[in-house]
């Protein structure tokens, strides 16, 4: 065996080593960026939304040349994560690795800041949700977990990751649809969640399928639905929510944002910067194994999206009361 | 057998050598750095692995990560600055040793039993990942509050003889613990607005402050007083135990690694945790002995449990593919990254992978046996330093420690509060580890507590319905009643 480790490895280690010895990273040619980038990660390390931060670091680099650094900061909901990125230069140097729950977190004033507050710079992937249960569970179809909510009121323990974020919304529209009440088991990390499932201290789990994968593909955990439009070409047996006659469709989309201040000319270095990264084979097939859908959505088109679903989830939450 | 052979040609090339060197080297250095531990040590790293084979980047970050727990008693030993919150036990008669000039030994222990820990959870992951992970998946909400609740029924052996100082100082950690967003509503509490408390106070700026900041004003006040004066004279030697000590306290280390491997399968208990519920399991099974003022046995259970952490934090990682703790989360991001998921799939579609990562365990155990004892001698030193310039060392460690953190002014603040009143408490005799206690497990009694009662909705039955509950609360009971109990006997005792 050679041992492999090659010039750019040692380069790209010595971009990291800035956080102890603030080593200058050398190889941007001119511009942005001149010294390493954080990439402020608002989940801890280890589940979905770190694991696309980081490929996108390593993609940064291999195919941009950046120096990056990953840095996470869990907590509140993602407030963490803006204030981390809020509180420092609006010069593109720290961005915000964010995902959908976002939208949440401002409706509910979690996140004591303005959507304006960020520019969206690009959406990169997307995930469904799903209503999962043990591979010993009564349930077959979401209509038998429905159906039952609706006989025994609050009888099943149903959670998932976070207090207030998106699967709390997926099982509230469930709950509205299907009529039925059912209190929210939190999780702080969304790798507890398949393994709660498992141990017996919930019956039904609302997560994304990637959280518990090696247990979905041995069978161990089963999936009654997701809330794709179409069913997911990754699990093609699992019907959808609107096929079985819940039209909830939603997706968590995962992306980068910056300081709402930072310039056009640097948002437009970084643009660049993830297309390259995007166009790369290793981003796709990283997409394709982690079974993310690849949305790809640039500025305005982002943008749009934060409103569009900032207004209705504002809407949601005041209709069952959270929000006044 | 084919599979071994692959493995040990792995493990014995000169990359994968390499691999498990730097691992430890950089290790140790990284947890005895305050404010860096194991899994910024490894974020650090994955850059670096990106165009290694997935055999040697694991070889490379599991070594950091074994090393790293025991990385953190060294600056615990020598400048009473815990380098990782894992290693804050190891402060308490780490230190006091030190001050009695017998740094070396107390390294020697350290080392010993850190050595001991990381074998004995290596051996267990070896054997015992499928049975031991099915015991981790038993843990529910009302198990965990149960667990942290017996680990702070502690806070009376922490005391040092005043209960009441203890149960004050516990107090006040648990007070710290409620700062943040509340794990249950996600609304923010006792934060006075700060976005810097959103996520609590930070675990290490109270570490740093209580125990090393305050050290610093006390070595600069005595430093003060009389001129040139060193914390300890004495010769640095090797640091190896003799026989003797071996048989003395191959018990708590072994004790210490069972605890230690234990409560690493859980998801969300490491080391910072183990490290307490270690020693407080040796105080009270040495009734005789003082701990606190430099008993071995003191150093030896919190270093010992450690590092078992390590090999239990790599069960569930391993054989469920989830995570046990924000290190090995790190980890299956180096693992994504290579195109692979951990999970049991592993075992089957990348055997040589998975052994290497199970002896490489091992094998970096001993490494890091053999390249620290070379190097303490040299680092021992320190202490030889006169008291100014090793306040002014400590202080300045500290305070980097605690921007590098989140590169935030306010955590330096924060430390320097922390510190003064650290010094005031030293001055007025009242005891630091209880609020380093209550503030770690805090959060882990909190949040289980609320939510096994969401779970269970409202009823308190789930607490005694639980059998892993049941045995915890009674060994709760237990702790704080017996000991009420010998005292009144042998008071009756005495009258009569």
């Amino acid at each position: 065996m050679t041992f492999n480790l090659n010039r750019r490895a040692v380069l790209a280690g010595l971009g990291a080593a800035p956080l102890i010895l603030q080593v200058k990273g050398a190889f941007a040619a001119s511009g942005f960026p001149d010294k390493t980038v954080n990439l402020v990660v608002w989940a801890g390390a280890g589940g979905a939304l770190d694991t696309y931060g980081r490929q996108l670091a390593e993609l940064l680099n291999k195919e941009a040349g950046w120096s990056v650094a990953v840095q996470n900061r869990p907590g509140g909901s993602g407030a963490v994560g803006v204030s981390t990125v809020m509180t420092q230069p609006a010069d593109g140097y720290n961005i915000l690795v964010c995902t959908g729950t976002l939208t949440f977190g401002i409706a509910q004033g979690l996140i004591p800041f303005k959507l304006e507050d960020l520019r969206y710079v690009r959406a990169m992937q997307a995930e469904p949700s799903s209503v999962a249960v043990r591979a010993d569970s009564e349930f077959k179809t979401l209509n038998d977990f429905v159906t039952y909510m609706r006989e025994n009121p609050n009888k099943l323990r149903v959670g998932g990751h976070a207090p207030a974020g998106f699967h709390q919304y997926i099982l509230y529209q469930l709950a509205q649809m299907g009529d039925f009440e059912a209190s929210w088991i939190p999780h702080d990390a969304s790798g507890k969640v398949p393994l709660s499932l498992l141990g017996d201290h919930m019956e039904v789990a609302v997560m994304t399928p990637s959280s518990g994968l090696a247990q979905v593909e041995s069978g161990e955990i089963r999936l009654l639905g997701v809330s794709t439009e179409e069913r997911s070409e990754f699990f093609p047996d699992v019907p959808t929510f609107k096929e079985q006659g819940f039209d909830i469709v939603d997706s968590v989309w995962r992306g980068i944002a910056v300081h709402g201040q930072t310039p056009d000319d640097i948002v437009a270095e970084i643009q660049k910067a993830i297309d390259k990264v995007e166009a790369s084979q290793t981003w796709v097939d990283f997409q394709a194994r982690e079974k993310q859908e690849n949305i790809n959505l640039a500025e305005d088109a982002y943008t749009d999206l934060v409103k569009r679903q900032l207004s209705q989830q504002t809407d949601f939450l005041k209709s069952i009361g959270l929000v006044q | 057998m084919q599979i071994l052979l692959d493995t040990l040609s792995v493990l014995f090339s000169f990359s994968g050598m390499l691999s498990i060197v730097a691992g430890v080297a950089i290790g140790i250095v990284v947890g005895a750095l305050p404010g860096l531990g194991p899994s910024i040590g490894i974020s650090l790293l994955i850059p670096f692995t990106y165009a290694m084979t997935p055999e040697n980047s694991m070889l490379l970050l599991i070594s950091l990560y074994m090393a790293a727990e025991y990385g953190g008693s060294v600056s615990a030993i020598l400048l009473s600055t815990p380098g990782t919150a894992a290693a804050a036990a190891t402060t308490i008669d780490g230190f006091a040793l030190t001050q009695q000039g017998k740094a070396n030994k107390a390294l020697a222990v350290s080392l010993s039993a850190s050595t001991v820990g990381g074998i004995v959870g290596g051996i267990a992951l070896l054997f015992l990942a499928m049975p031991l992970s099915q015991l981790a998946l038993q843990f529910g909400p009302a198990s965990y509050f149960a667990v942290g609740l017996f680990g702070l029924t502690s806070v009376a052996a922490l005391s040092g003889g005043s209960i009441v100082k203890g149960l004050i100082g516990a107090a006040f950690g648990l007070l710290l613990a409620f700062v943040g967003i509340d794990p249950i509503s996600g609304m923010p509490r006792f934060t006075f607005g700060q976005i810097a408390l959103f996520e609590g106070v930070p675990m290490l700026t109270v570490l740093i402050g209580l125990f090393a900041v305050s050290e610093g004003f006390l070595l600069a006040e005595s430093a003060g007083k009389k001129s040139r004066q060193s914390v300890a004279k004495g010769a640095v030697r090797a640091v190896y135990l003799t026989f003797k000590e071996w048989k003395e306290l191959i018990g708590t280390m072994v004790s210490g690694s069972i605890i230690g491997t234990f409560l690493g399968i859980l998801p969300g208990i490491g080391g910072n945790i183990a490290c307490w519920v270690a020693r407080d399991f040796t105080v009270r099974r040495n009734p005789g002995l003082e701990f606190g003022k430099g008993e071995p046995r003191g150093i030896a259970a919190p270093e010992a449990s450690n590092n078992a952490t390590v090999g239990g934090a790599m069960v569930p990682l391993l054989s469920l593919g989830v995570p046990g703790s924000p290190t090995t989360a790190v980890i299956v991001g180096a693992l994504v990254l290579h195109g692979l998921r951990p999970g049991p799939q592993l075992f089957t579609e990348q055997p040589v992978l998975v052994y290497t990562i199970l002896l490489g365990l091992l094998l970096a155990c001993l490494v890091m046996f053999v390249i620290a004892s070379l190097s303490l001698p040299w680092m021992a030193r320190v202490v030889n330093l006169p008291d100014s310039v090793l306040a002014a060392g400590i202080l300045v460690f500290a305070i980097l420690g605690a921007y590098s953190l989140r590169n935030l002014a306010f955590d330096v603040w924060l430390t320097i509060g922390f510190g003064a009143l650290g010094y005031l408490m030293k001055k007025l005799s009242f005891p630091v580890p209880p609020v380093v206690l209550a503030l770690v497990l805090g959060y882990l009694v909190e949040t289980n507590f609320r939510t096994a009662l969401v779970t269970s909705r409202g009823s308190y039955s789930i607490f005694f319905t639980d059998p892993v509950s049941v045995i915890f609360l009674a060994l709760s009971v237990a702790s704080i009643v017996y000991p009420i109990w010998r005292a009144w006997r042998s008071k009756n005792a005495s009258a009569a």
